[in-house]
């Protein structure tokens, strides 16, 4: 109810009480000889206000609950926030360490073709008689470049 | 008089309270591009520099498959914890 936004709280509190107070002063003044004329138009006045104030009363209780509802998924989505973030991190690390291991993994078996497997015999016999032939490379080179012809 | 009792007819409408969750960011590791492979350079290649090129590649492939497995990790993550917020 975007009436209560505008309204102060204690002003529905006074709407409803007024409402009341008329009502009973409606039935009250009844009694009282100089207030007969006016005994009507106080009872309808009063029961008016009251209907008004038992309506935004209602409404008031209503927009409580809602914005209860409201600041607790606001801070069910902070959380969820922070959480994401610390997974974030979590996976970050995850893959950064993945990465790393790879590549060292990478690098050793590099290393170890230039310490190891370049001066065995039978390897440096074998590079001196069949170098790779060139077809065998631009094959090689044009499986790299798969992706080339996927992209645009 | 008018105006007041079109202001109370409307005073039930209702007014609505935003509750927003922003994107989640990615993780800054996932965002890079994978690296493309390396070619072979040069007509008469040995098999070793050959072998050493195919190693480089591997491993730059596991690289990549890390970071796929990573974006399976971090939507799976995030997909969780958006679920919880609803229950």
């Amino acid at each position: 109810m975007w009436i209560l936004s505008i309204l102060p709280e204690a002003a529905i509190h006074i709407i409803f009480g007024l409402g009341i107070l008329g009502t009973i002063a409606g039935f009250v003044l009844g009694f009282l000889m100089f207030m007969k004329p006016y005994r009507l138009a106080v009872q309808i006045c009063g029961l008016l206000i009251l209907t008004l104030g038992v309506y935004l009363e209602g409404g008031l209780a209503d927009y409580k609950e809602w914005e209860l509802r409201v600041k607790e998924m606001e801070a069910k989505v902070a959380q969820a926030e922070a959480k994401s973030a610390n997974t974030n991190v979590e996976i970050q690390e995850k893959v950064v360490e993945k990465t790393k291991v790879i590549r060292e993994k990478g690098r050793d078996i590099i290393k170890y073709i230039d310490k190891e497997i370049v001066k065995k015999e039978e390897v440096i016999k074998y590079v001196e008689n069949c170098p790779v032939p060139k077809d065998i490379i631009d094959l090689h080179n044009q499986a790299a470049e798969l992706n080339k012809g996927a992209t645009k | 008089m008018r105006y007041l009792l079109i202001a109370l007819l409307l005073a039930g409408c209702s007014t609505t309270v935003p509750v927003t969750q922003k994107f989640p960011n990615a993780t800054p590791e996932l965002m890079k591009k994978c690296e493309d492979l390396k070619k072979i350079e040069g007509d008469k290649v040995a098999i070793t520099e050959m072998m050493k090129v195919v190693v480089h590649n591997y491993s730059l492939y596991w690289e990549c498959s890390a970071k796929v497995d990573g974006w399976h990790d971090w939507y799976n993550a995030q997909k969780k914890i958006y679920d919880d917020i609803a229950k």
